[in-house]
């Protein structure tokens, strides 16, 4: 066997007190198209910025054509002849084709002046090669997608990249544009260039790829290749098939009736014809994919984005909310993703941050709008005794809170409100372990007392948990609905990993 | 090796509070260091009930300018026609009191409603048609500009002002006290309370602060960003009003020099009291600081030019002191 382009051994790294990767180990040799695939937080990204130059690795050891290397920063790794095409395409919309296949490569210069017509001459071959039909000097303004693409691959090859690492390439392409991507692939590891490719499509994964790293819980658990590389060999090697499913701890409970309910609701591409029912004291967990369209659907729910299409109701009313502040008075609740961006004024009070949605409770009276400061620290008091904020008084910033009592903040601000419906966008992460279970009790709470609470969640073993019923999305649409015993990490892994076939029958149905 | 890096770099607790002190009281200390200053070295002529008041008076119109201005920060946007308006403002109330003969209080009530619809014009543009605030608010301040000059044809109204129109900025009441500085008190300890102690003030802090959160927290951040649009344009034409009345004419440009006085005294504000925040106490020490400054120069005969080197002086070296002292406290 040749010597492998690149050997990564052991690779380990944390950020803070998470360790993002326990030890992957991965090779790739000239001209092979490696499949890289694993379930959210398995490690892929992390690994992709550490060949980047963008992370250091605490441990391990990366050779790059048998010579042991210190990646350290993005211009030592295109050195080194490794290139990124992320799922964020890097292209500036002002620029005509050449100019952006040429982004920060050194370019040709005469007389001091950068001597496009000698680089046009160089890169028209490769432009042609790759299969931009567009005319160097045209704008990139009206491109679709997959040559914004084929502008990237050309920027790598420009810089004689001898491995393309490809996070999510086909996510937004068109099945006939992602064919002609393959085609151009192939032809890639024909010539010589081997190319990382990562992708939650296993499909595209097994046509493609000679060699597939699986990774999970941030090892590297399988590496599947020739009579090996099999469908079921790869769900299993990402969900872990043997090892212990989460105990369903949430007990069976009867429900009330139907809260809320959206039809076919529709914002593209993220959210395709989404339809469920939201029952009073049920949590309702959506799972799937990061991307797979749920933070999209949360947030037509709760009118912080308008569907072009479907319907929605509330108690049995039609619901139509023009902002999250028509969504708030007709009774929901959301606590966005991102906390610390979406959710939190850091810099101010834990009084301010969960006085804002209760500014109605603290005024001193109708006629006179001035705020009850006393009834503010006092309402704030309650909220932290029940919810056992930790935090030396009311008026603590809330940046300086953990993330687990920023958390509980978020969510604290909602509840004297008791809201119909309550939103919760991956509420435990990045929370330790105590805060996680007690927002865990806290959800179900809610639920108990009559509430209809809707969680998102890619972490696998937290859904199983907390939910009495749980809905698969995918590529924006739900793929399965799971109740009752069925609700397992296993169900929900392999339901995310949907078969295109499925998609294709869902929308012809 | 990188231990010691990093320990060299970190600073004890006790430098940590001093310089976040520094950054926080910074301005109050300048204020007062120059006040001292001046009083040591022109003992006559600086420390005196007479001056401070006519300080005070002078500044009470960049103060209620800033004031505005300071709402118009605070919810995150910037309002650049405000110098403009209050020009144009400052020839609409002559021409009316003087050409048109409105009753003063009616001529009032409409200058300043007209400063909100301006604020709401600008407010529109930014929030709905999403026009950068900067641009919106120059753009609208330019044609502002042009309208003053089409209203005044270019000539500045100056016969016939009547002395009523100009007591209103030149006259004194309670215990003597200028009318600038009452409206001014009145003007900026309103625009405290209505941040600081309501609850419409709580969703304007809250859009300032982090406009994303507040919307998913249910806050119309639209309504939030026009009203601190709204506020800015009434005060402006407060300004333009008693600036008209002080001159005892109307003039095409009179006010414009306002606006860069007002953006010095509310950025000086953000480096007092909170870190990075603009608040309406803060906009308040700003415009002393300025307006000591400029009294205490002109004290000392200090030629013009060098007045405003020194305002761009203090504006930088205040604002840069208190992000240095911030960042270093922060390592």
């Amino acid at each position: 066997m040749t010597t492998p382009f690149l050997v990564a051994r052991d690779i380990a790294k944390a950020f803070g007190g998470t360790q993002a990767l326990k030890g992957v180990s991965l090779d790739i040799a000239p001209g092979e198209i490696h499949g890289l695939v694993g379930a959210n937080g398995a490690g892929k990204s992390t690994f992709i910025r550490i060949l980047a130059g963008l992370n250091h690795p605490d441990a391990g050891r990366i050779e790059l054509d048998g010579h042991s290397q210190e990646i350290g920063t993005p211009q030592r790794a295109t050195e080194l002849g490794m290139s990124f095409i992320h799922q964020e395409l890097a292209f500036v919309p002002g620029m005509n084709v050449l100019q952006n296949i040429m982004l920060g490569v050194p370019k040709k210069t005469r007389f001091g002046l950068t001597d496009w017509r000698a680089i046009a001459r160089d890169v028209a071959p490769i432009a042609r090669r790759v299969g931009i039909s567009a005319p160097l000097n045209a704008g990139v303004k009206g491109l679709s997608t997959a040559e914004i693409w084929l502008i990237n691959i050309c920027r790598a090859l420009v810089r004689k990249a001898r491995l393309i690492v490809m996070d999510e390439p086909t996510a937004s392409l068109a099945a006939s544009e992602a064919e002609r991507l393959f085609a151009i692939v192939r032809d890639l590891s024909a010539s010589g260039v081997a190319v990382l490719y990562i992708s939650h499509r296993l499909d595209e994964i097994l046509s493609l790829c000679t060699r597939v790293s699986v990774f999970r819980d941030g090892r590297s658990v399988a590496e599947l290749a020739g009579d090996t590389l099999r469908r079921p060999a790869l769900v299993e090697a990402i969900v872990g098939g043997a090892i212990r499913d989460a105990q369903r701890t949430a007990p069976e409970r009867p429900r009330g009736g139907v809260v809320m309910e959206a039809k076919k609701l529709t914002r593209a591409p993220k959210v395709l014809g989404v339809s469920l029912q939201l029952h009073a004291g049920e949590v309702l967990g959506i799972g799937g994919l990061v991307g797979a369209g749920r933070t999209e659907l949360a947030r037509l729910l709760f009118g912080a984005d308008r569907p072009h299409s479907g319907e929605m109701t509330l108690v049995g009313r039609p619901y139509a909310p023009a902002s999250p502040a028509a969504a708030v008075q007709a009774g929901l609740g959301l606590v966005p993703e991102e906390r610390r961006a979406e959710a939190l004024f850091l810099s101010k009070s834990i009084a301010f941050n969960l006085g804002i949605a209760n500014l109605d409770k603290v005024v001193i009276g109708r006629y006179l709008p001035l705020m009850n400061r006393g009834a503010r620290t006092s309402m704030a008091g309650e909220i932290m005794r029940s919810l056992s904020i930790k935090a030396r008084s009311a008026s603590t910033p809330v940046g300086s809170l953990s993330g687990g009592n920023q958390q509980k903040v978020a969510i604290g601000r909602w509840l004297q409100r008791t809201p119909k419906v309550l939103i919760l966008d991956e509420p435990t992460r990045g929370v330790d372990i105590g805060a996680r279970a007690e927002i865990h009790r806290l959800i179900r709470q809610q639920a108990e007392s009559g509430m209809a609470v809707l969680v998102i969640s890619s972490e696998p073993d937290e859904l199983p948990e907390l939910c009495d019923r749980v809905l698969v999305m995918a590529e924006g649409r739900i793929v399965r609905e799971l109740s009752g015993a069925g609700v397992s990490r296993k169900a929900i892994v392999e339901a995310s990993y949907v078969e295109p076939e499925a998609l294709m029958e869902d929308h012809l149905a | 090796m990188s231990d010691i890096a990093i320990s060299a770099r970190r600073l004890s607790p006790s430098t940590k509070a001093a310089l976040g002190i520094f950054a926080r009281y910074g301005t109050i200390i300048g204020l007062l260091a120059m006040i001292v200053t001046f009083s040591i070295l022109s003992p006559g002529a600086f420390p005196t009930v007479g001056n401070f008041t006519n300080v005070l008076n002078q500044a009470s119109l960049a103060m209620i300018i800033a004031g505005g201005l300071t709402l118009a920060v605070v919810v995150g946007e910037l309002d650049l026609s405000i110098g403009f308006a209050a020009s144009l403002h400052g020839i609409l109330i002559t021409g009316l009191v003087v050409h048109d003969k409105l009753p003063i209080p009616l001529a009032v009530i409409i200058v300043i409603a007209l400063g909100a619809v301006i604020g709401l014009v600008n407010g529109f543009i930014v929030t709905k048609v999403k026009v950068n605030s900067v641009i919106a608010t120059l753009g609208v301040g330019t044609i502002l500009t042009g309208l003053a000059f089409a209203y005044s044809a270019g000539v500045p109204i100056v016969a016939g002002v009547p002395e009523a129109f100009l007591q209103l900025s030149l006259g004194r009441w309670l215990f003597g006290i200028p009318n600038n500085i009452i409206v001014m008190i009145v003007v900026l300890g309103g625009l405290w309370v209505l941040v600081e102690r309501t609850p419409l003030g709580q969703e304007i802090q809250a859009v300032g602060g982090n406009a994303v959160a507040a919307r998913l927290a249910g806050v119309n951040v639209d309504r939030i960003k026009i009203l601190g649009f709204v506020i800015s344009g009434m005060c402006a034409a407060l300004t333009g009003i008693l600036l008209a009345s002080r001159l005892g004419s109307g003039t095409a440009s009179a006010a414009d020099s306002y606006l860069l006085t007002a953006f010095a005294a509310v950025f000086l504000g953000s480096a007092t009291l909170r870190d990075g925040e603009f608040h309406v106490l803060g906009t308040l020490v700003g415009a002393l600081i300025i307006a000591f400054g400029f009294n205490g120069l002109n004290i000392f005969g200090a030629p013009t030019f060098s007045q405003y080197v020194l305002q761009g002086a203090i504006l930088i070296i205040a604002v840069g002191m208190a992000s240095l002292g911030r960042s270093l406290a922060e390592r």
